[in-house]
């Protein structure tokens, strides 16, 4: 009783200050910078990381296992995941737009995970043979923690896509000579134009050349984030590969689950490999990491949704199966 | 995967022509300081040339991206190292830049073109699609079902698409995608490509970057992707921040060459490598493991080697076949709520003579192993229920599976009771989902009661006394050897050590005492935002020289 009151206590402190936190950043985006604001969402966040902590250290000592076992505690996983990832540059004094993504990344997946779509899960679940192993813990929090780094690196593609694109629409309208319709499948001319804005910062407005700036460091900060998301994957990968030889009989099942997580691995290894090329950098790896967001959308959710393979203990329906 | 861009010919071979005539010095690494003043006139003959023909491409492209110049920066040393590597390379290497014909040579250059057109990073890439688009499509359409079953499901009359019916997927094998021919020869391209890139554009790279080369003009420096101007600073103060910031510093008069992270480079070829790895140990398993599946009632017997099947070409019996194993007692464990929280088997392995070598308790996530053999739990099912009736018994009645909609397991049986003979025989029903609880229903179909087995409670059911003595499950093993195993672990092991490793950056900077002012320029393959912020932190700390100290450092200079 006291373990489900406090665990209600916290979602609701958690979501509410996330929320809050959200509200602060529309207000610094609408108006100019307040610092103290700025810092106050700071500190919000730090509370919703300790909220979100203190919620799964208390499932784990009452349940007696990793909180990691159905949909609802992933869920919960990987909001707590993307507050560390806010808390990390906060603490290196690095003030960027990263709060931009991971605020309302936090802010959704609690949502969800709160929401009235999971009731009926809330309760914790019991752990089906299957699930009893060491190897949950390292799996499925590596696993939870890629997911979570590589979404807000591929966000920040995302990003990096939308501001490419008004920028490359407004240059057309002013210079349309400049162009022809086939802009946008050419990535030499591309390059040619990046050079051009670079030429034009002189003389045009500083608000272009910061505009340059963001997209470069978005470009880099979206790298780096998906780095550190890949090794994870691959980390989970391999161990979940080493942990199905210990339950299953094999390393490898071509199971529905684990192909797409290797469908998300191979994409975002396609991401580095664009990422060498100099000629292809920036624009098309962004392409690219965008698709491995939708990827890891249907890695996590879609293939539980479908109730299929091995994999199916934490979806809507839970089937035990031994 | 680098782009070295084997396929461009014209700048390395004007390259190649000066370096063949040089000794095969230039490749090797030098750590000894007092050796610089020998070598000082020979590398700056080798360096003078990267610049010229840097500055000759950069005449050339100079509308394409400034990217340009460090690729060929970079593609001059597998040249060096093809002509430091031995004599025999060199006149081959010759004929194929001159251009000169005859049947020999064009043998000779066919591999290279297979080499080079392998390990094309846009071919890798397209690829790497390629294999996702199919394992997206393996998951989509349902795995090895019988033809009638596509038939109906992609009739072709109504193709989805538009065109794709079930000829597509029997003709290309996607009703069993992931050993379909298609998926199968995409992988293997897939190797040959990274050893391929491994090969010509990884290894090649890492030479260069092991050689630490200083550059002598400050327009070069100034060219670098970071690029910074000291006025009034010394560069053995740079030097000395840089190593304390963990760089490895080498100071030749006024040149600094400083590097970090090198192992970053190495680790791609790691990656790939430990790819190639995990392909080995995947074709191995294919090709030489043994697998079966056996459901053993409670206290019998099987023989290993009768229930594993080979799975492919190279899979051989072994010694540990013979082994008979013997099932002890399965049992499962639950939870309050009734839910089964574990299976276990007990089992005991028995050599050729009958005699225990060993016994285990296996349970799901702890399998055995024996001889390479490996025994998984992996399912169950209701052999027997063992009851008395009247007093008299026990009878065994087997139970069997019933098929109900949903996952959970049903399992029954049926005691007659009366006339056995009479065409319409009439008994008493036992149903169960576990081993823990036995639902009874009488001759009519009512429930009558549930009794655990073990309990000795008997139930009357139209007089007839019913003591459930016990219930006997049978075990579901899973058997396997599996050869590839260690491989594929070896690779997994490696592939995640050099994917963190190639989280590093290699980052290198030089710099160049111009007067009074040092020129700083570095660059950096990974973190680039994070480079340019340390570079700058470093230099700030770069103390700023009053005139006369400066002086005085010039002097210590020129006598050096």
């Amino acid at each position: 009783m006291i373990f489900s009151t406090l665990e209600h206590i916290l979602t609701h402190i958690s979501f509410s200050v996330v929320s809050i936190v959200i509200t602060i950043h529309l207000i610094t985006l609408l108006v100019d910078e307040f610092v103290e604001l700025y810092d106050s969402s700071e500190k919000g966040m730090i509370t919703t990381f300790f909220c979100i902590t203190g919620l799964l250290v208390i499932r784990w000592i009452f349940l007696g296992h990793l909180p990691l076992s159905d949909l609802y505690e992933s869920l919960i996983f990987l909001s707590w995941a993307f507050s560390i990832i806010h808390m990390v540059p906060y603490f290196k004094k690095h003030k960027n737009f990263l709060s931009a993504i991971t605020a309302p990344s936090t802010f959704f997946t609690q949502g969800f995970a709160t929401s009235g779509l999971l009731t009926d899960m809330h309760q914790s679940e019991i752990l089906v043979p299957a699930l009893q192993s060491q190897w949950l813990m390292m799996h499925v929090s590596m696993m939870i923690l890629g997911y979570a780094a590589l979404l807000c690196g591929s966000l920040f593609s995302v990003a990096f896509l939308v501001i490419t694109f008004r920028k490359i629409i407004r240059i057309v309208d002013k210079s349309n000579n400049l162009l022809n319709d086939s802009f946008f499948f050419s990535e030499i001319q591309y390059m040619a134009e990046r050079k051009n804005v670079l030429r034009n910062i002189s003389f045009l407005s500083s608000r272009n050349y910061y505009r340059f700036q963001l997209i470069q460091q978005l470009d880099d900060w979206g790298c780096r984030i998906i780095s550190i998301g890949f090794i994870f994957l691959t980390i989970g990968i391999l161990s979940g590969a080493v942990w199905a030889n210990e339950a299953w009989g094999s390393y490898w099942n071509w199971d529905p689950k684990e192909t797409w997580a290797f469908i998300t691995w191979t994409i975002f290894a396609i991401f580095f490999h664009i990422r060498t090329n100099k000629k292809l950098e920036g624009f098309n790896s962004a392409i690219v990491a965008s698709i491995g967001f939708l990827l890891i959308w249907i890695c996590y959710f879609g293939v539980n949704l479908l109730g299929i393979g091995l994999h199916s203990y934490g979806s809507f329906t839970l089937t035990i199966s031994i | 995967m680098e782009t070295l861009n084997p396929g461009k010919p014209s700048t390395p071979s004007l390259l190649k022509t000066h370096f063949l005539k040089s000794p095969p010095f230039v490749n090797s690494t030098i750590k000894l300081k007092p050796q610089f003043h020998t070598l000082y006139n020979r590398r700056t003959l080798s360096l003078t040339i990267t610049c010229k023909l840097k500055s000759s491409q950069e005449v050339k492209n100079k509308d394409k991206n400034v990217s340009r110049k460090i690729l060929l920066s970079d593609s001059a040393p597998p040249v060096l190292e093809k002509s430091g590597s031995g004599n025999g390379v060199v006149p081959e290497k010759a004929a194929g830049g001159g251009g000169g014909g005859g049947p020999l040579v064009f043998v000779k250059r066919l591999p290279r073109r297979v080499l080079s057109v392998l390990s094309n990073l846009p071919l890798a890439i397209g690829e790497m699609f390629a294999i996702a688009g199919l394992m997206a499509l393996g998951t989509v359409i349902d795995q090895g079902e019988a033809p009638d079953f596509y038939f109906q499901k992609y009739p072709e009359e109504n193709p989805v698409l538009g065109f794709f019916t079930w000829r597509w997927i029997l003709a290309l094998g996607f009703d069993h995608m992931f050993s379909s021919p298609v998926f199968l020869g995409m992988l293997a391209l897939l190797g040959t490509s990274l050893m391929a890139c491994t090969y010509t554009t990884q290894i090649p790279l890492v030479k260069v970057a092991r050689r630490w080369n200083f550059l002598h003009s400050a327009e070069a420096i100034r060219k670098q992707e970071f690029s910074d101007n000291l006025p009034r600073a010394s560069i053995q103060d740079l030097g000395v921040i840089l190593m304390g910031a963990g760089y490895e510093v080498f100071l030749k008069g006024p040149s600094l060459y400083a590097f970090k992270g090198l192992a970053s480079r190495f680790a791609p070829i790691g990656v790939h490598l430990a790819m190639l790895l995990i392909m080995a140990g995947g074709t191995l398993s294919a090709a030489g493991s043994f697998r079966g599946s056996v459901t053993v009632p409670q206290g019998l017997n099987f023989v290993v080697g009768d229930v594993l099947g080979p799975t492919g070409f190279l899979s051989t019996p072994t010694e540990a076949f013979n082994t008979e194993v013997h099932v002890n007692r399965f049992y499962m464990d639950y939870y309050d709520s009734g839910e089964v929280s574990q299976f276990h088997t007990d089992l005991s392995l028995l050599d050729f003579d009958g005699k225990e070598v060993l016994r285990k308790t296996i349970s799901v996530n702890n399998p055995l192993r024996y001889g390479g053999i490996t025994i998984y739990q992996t399912d169950w099912s209701f052999s027997a229920l063992q009851i008395s009736k009247n007093d008299e018994g026990p009878f065994n009645l087997a139970m069997a599976p019933l098929k109900v909609n949903g996952d959970k397991k049903l399992f029954g049986t049926f005691l007659p009771v009366g006339d056995l003979n009479s065409p319409n025989v009439k008994g008493i029903s036992m149903l169960a989902r576990d081993l823990q609880s036995i639902v009874l229903y009488d001759q009519e179909g009512k429930f009558v009661g549930v009794r655990r087995p073990n309990s000795k409670l008997p139930i009357e059911i139209d007089g007839t006394r019913i003591v459930i003595e016990d219930a006997i499950g049978s075990s579901g093993l899973q058997l396997k050897t599996d050869p590839g195993v260690p491989v594929v672990y070896a690779g997994f092991g490696a592939l995640m050590l050099t994917t963190c490793i190639s989280y590093l950056s290699h980052s290198q900077i030089w710099a160049l005492q111009d007067g009074t002012a040092v020129v700083v320029g570095g660059k950096t393959n990974r973190a680039k935002a994070v480079f340019e912020d340390e570079v700058n932190r470093l230099l700030d700390h770069v103390p700023e020289l009053v005139e006369s100290s400066s002086l005085s450092k010039q002097s210590d200079m020129i006598s050096g």
